[in-house]
């Protein structure tokens, strides 16, 4: 039943487990100058594995096996009036399985959230070599501890990632885009609140710095520009796009800007720097202008109070204490990091506690550490989990 | 378990449970027990050796820290409305977190609400509702069950279809691992980094350890409303109807399905509805949102109802009415309840697609065992909750019964669908764990909950098979059970 490639995928693991060698879990190679310190000697070539398994539109669920990339799936769902409502920045050759590794995500997620609400079931194949299929191909399941949530996230480190289960939503009858630019700190603020309480959800709402505006097209503008993305049916829309007139005066733009955003990311360091959502203004106070200023863009999810900040590749020194900078003054902020040299990478971003429950299930999923090792950063190489409380009450 | 007398163990620890929490706190006595042999499935009856109610976050940790030291096994209990039998505590420690009652804080320009496990579900939304905001899931039985049973099972309700199930609502949690010690889970300000620990420990039926407290988000409350109640003259023309309301793209906020017994029960009892008694089913559809276009969508809701063959739709004329369509949905096995001294209720999940033929297969199992299958359920989800009513103490009708649903499960398995939805594992469907998963993912399942719990002292015996907890080799095993 399991799919032979998937058990050559099992075979390799095993081989590399008995020699001890690391590999490296391999999609579409769009990842692979993340810059996540990596130490393996091999590659696993999870980009083969092509190709829809199983797509009944009428379930609004679609299993694909894991090198499949989000352009071709995009293209069936299109065919049925159905979408896959990811769109993380990057390449469309991007793929699936590396999707939901790096828990990636784009505007979309304003109305339809991220891999980790949308992947229904994975098959992986573990740093043991077994063949576990978690999940299932249903829209809501609760059988037995949840293996699929661990998969999305942990950049291979668990599993080899060989299929997946996704749920997909109809395309909006209409879909159409605004750009409204937003002048000044109190206009964010204000967009921000409208959004939190609007009677409307918006399929996205994206803050561009202007520098980023003008490299997809908007057009040269001196503040932030508001891309606001309504869909649904036709009164809904019109409606919300009335009500978005408060922001500002909107400009119709081609929903292609969309793409142009997602595929423009040059070459930097990237890091999303993310609070409580009321908090965006503030976030992007403490971020959008010292970026722009070190030559960098930014945008920001409106909805989920996360800006992501792309720098110039320059000297470690003067992005290390930006960095530094933008942290102390948006904290409490959680950072994410995306593209960038190993320092990005080595920031601790768990207590020590977490820490250990972490590597606990990286040493259950991958005892001998040979799945992208020191992908994940600290957390999988903690120290092992401390002696129990026993005795201390 | 058969109980034997007190032994000076145990009252020891009764002795050091009373220091931490106080003497009226601490229940070892046979009568005052009873009230803990069970969950909100009857089938299933076992005594706990105590029961212990901490009132505060710091007795909590110190109880488990007792329990951890003399290394005793606990099973965590909210409201005890579970139907799995997941909280039963055979023999063991009966951990209840219901007086970690406290709203600890509403936060209404984040929409979230940071609360105590013992906080009843629909109490969080009533002290939401002064902001507009409401808590999204809301299982039929929210005016009982707690926020930390919620989280343990990952409840989900008709709202689901729309908003999403618990994991898509809990944003960090405070848990205590069952060694005493406390770790944060998920992030309340930002992004979660690293694994997703959060969404391991969501559902995972207490297995993993206690919630101490938990950031959840609100949801606004919908500018507008329409609740729908289609009248079919056959289940299969209301399964149909699921299906293209369902491909339309359309999400309702809720789209149920009750059956002609279902519906016979609800308008017997005090929950009665004003559902049409001949009706062999009826679609109780709900769409929400913004006011602008909802007039459209529902029209276009009713439009596919009455393609599929609906003797009519009607809409509830104000909140009133909707309220009452609602009480007798989320009554239906209260009120199923007083036909049946019993009822096994089944919590499979199929393909949407899948559902007439799936119902028709429900039918002919029950009728070839002479069981009458009774179902109300998550249509839009594909959740069934096929149930029987049956007499437990009649051993003829108890192994139909027990037959019946066997095949049942089978009959979902088979068209891709899976064993249980929202109402957990517990005890009920270790059984089937088997049919849907290969010992390489539970013995996955049980190398992670070692993670948690290495001595396996939360919920012993829940979940997943003890048979399937293997040493994880790296080579594939012969398989132990043949798969079904």
């Amino acid at each position: 039943m399991t799919h032979e490639a998937t058990e050559a995928i099992a075979a390799q693991v095993r081989a590399a487990r008995a020699s001890r060698t690391p590999l490296r879990v391999v999609g579409g190679a769009g990842w692979m100058d993340a810059g996540g310190p990596c130490d393996a000697v091999e590659r696993i070539e999870a980009g083969a594995l092509r190709g829809v398994v199983e797509y009944e539109p009428g379930d609004l669920t679609l299993t694909a096996r894991a090198g499949t990339t989000l352009a071709e799936l995009q293209q069936v769902t299109a065919a049925h009036g159905q979408w896959l409502p990811l769109d993380p920045a990057g390449s469309a050759t991007g793929t699936l399985g590396a999707t939901i590794a790096t828990a990636s995500w784009g505007p979309l997620a304003a109305a339809y959230g991220t891999p980790r609400d949308q992947v229904l079931g994975c098959e992986v194949v573990t740093g043991t070599g077994d063949v576990v299929r978690a999940g299932g191909r249903v829209v809501k399941n609760v059988a037995g501890f949840d293996l699929t949530r661990l998969m999305v996230g942990a950049w291979g480190t668990l599993g080899v990632i060989t299929e997946a289960t996704v749920r997909l939503r109809a395309r909006p009858e209409v879909d159409e885009t605004r750009a409204i630019v937003l002048g000044g700190a109190e206009s964010i603020a204000h967009a921000s609140r409208w959004m939190r309480t609007s009677a409307f959800t918006p399929l996205a709402a994206e803050l561009l710095s202007p520098a980023l505006a003008a490299a997809v097209g908007v057009g040269a503008v001196a503040a932030p520009v508001l891309l606001l993305r309504a869909g649904g049916n036709a009164p809904m829309v019109r409606e919300l796009l009335r009500a978005a007139t408060s922001l500002g005066d909107g400009r119709a733009l081609d929903s292609s800007v969309w793409q142009r955003l997602g595929s423009g990311d040059g070459a930097g360091t990237t890091f999303r720097v993310s609070a409580a959502p009321a908090r965006i203004a503030a976030l992007w106070a403490a971020t959008a202008s010292a970026v722009e200023r070190a030559g960098g863009t930014a945008q920001a999810n409106l909805w989920r109070g996360v800006v992501r900040c792309i720098i110039p590749a320059a000297g470690t020194t003067e992005s290390m204490a930006l960095l530094n900078d933008i942290l102390a003054v948006a904290h409490p902020a959680a950072l994410v990091s995306e593209r960038g040299p190993s320092w990005l990478w080595e920031r601790p971003s768990s207590d020590a506690a977490t820490a250990a429950l972490a590597a606990g299930v990286a040493r259950a999923f991958d005892p001998d550490h040979l799945l992208n090792p020191g992908v994940m950063g600290r957390g999988a190489h903690a120290p092992p989990h401390p002696a129990s409380h026993a005795g201390t009450a | 378990m058969t109980r034997s007398p007190a032994t000076t163990e145990d009252l020891a620890l009764t002795a050091r449970l009373r220091a931490i929490v106080g003497d009226r706190r601490v229940l070892v006595r046979p009568g005052e027990l009873r009230a803990y042999e069970s969950d909100g499935l009857p089938g299933y009856q076992s005594r706990p050796s105590v029961a212990v109610f901490p009132g505060t976050r710091d007795e909590t940790i110190a109880v488990v820290r007792l329990l951890a030291e003399l290394a005793i096994p606990f099973v965590p209990r909210g409201a005890g409305t579970g139907l799995s039998g997941g909280s039963l505590a055979d023999g063991v420690v009966l951990l209840g977190l219901h007086r970690l009652s406290r709203i600890i804080s509403i936060d209404p320009d984040n929409a979230r609400a940071v609360v105590e496990p013992g906080v009843v579900n629909a109490t969080l939304t009533r002290a939401a509702s002064a902001y507009g905001l409401h808590y999204a899931p809301d299982p039929s039985s929210q005016t009982a069950c707690t926020i930390g049973g919620n989280v343990a099972e990952n409840a989900g309700g008709p709202h689901c279809l729309k908003y999403g199930v618990t994991l898509n609502h809990v944003v960090a949690v405070t848990a205590l691992l069952p060694s005493g010690e406390v770790v944060t889970l998920g992030n309340a300000d930002g992004e979660q980094d690293g694994y997703d620990l959060l969404g391991a420990f969501i559902g995972s039926e207490g297995c993993f350890g206690i919630a101490l407290d938990v950031t959840v988000s609100l949801a606004r409350d919908p500018q507008a409303v329409r609740t729908l109640l289609a009248d079919f003259g056959s289940v299969d023309d209301a399964a149909r109807a699921v299906s293209g309301i369902i491909a339309t793209g359309i999400v309702p906020a809720a789209l149920e399905m009750m059956d002609n017994a279902i519906i016979q029960a609800v308008e017997a009892s005090i929950y009665a509805a004003g559902y049409p008694a001949d009706a062999a089913a009826i679609l109780l559809i709900e769409l929400d949102g913004a006011a602008a276009g909802i007039d459209e969508d529902a029209a276009r809701v009713a439009g596919i109802c009455r393609d599929a063959g609906a003797r009519g739709v009607r809409t509830a004329a104000d909140a009133a009415e909707r309220a009452r369509l609602w009480q007798g949905r989320k009554k239906a096995f209260g009120a199923m309840g007083r036909i049946s001294p019993h009822l096994v209720v089944q919590d499979a999940v199929v393909p949407r697609t899948q559902l007439p033929s799936v119902l028709a297969a429900i039918q002919a199992i029950g009728e070839r065992h002479g069981v009458n299958v009774c179902n109300v359920f998550h249509a839009g989800d594909g959740n069934l909750h096929p149930n029987i009513g049956y007499d437990s103490s009649d051993p003829v009708q108890a192994q139909r019964v027990h037959d019946a649903m066997s095949e049942i499960m089978a009959a979902c398995i088979a068209a891709g669908g899976t064993i249980t939805g929202e109402h957990g594992v517990g005890l009920d469907k270790l059984p089937y764990m088997d049919a849907l998963f290969s010992p390489e993912t539970l013995a996955a399942m049980c190398a992670l909950r070692e993670v948690f719990d290495p001595e396996r002292r939360a919920n012993p015996g829940k979940v997943v098979p003890v048979h399937s907890c293997r040493e994880w080799t790296g080579a594939s095993p012969a398989r132990a059970v043949a798969r079904a």
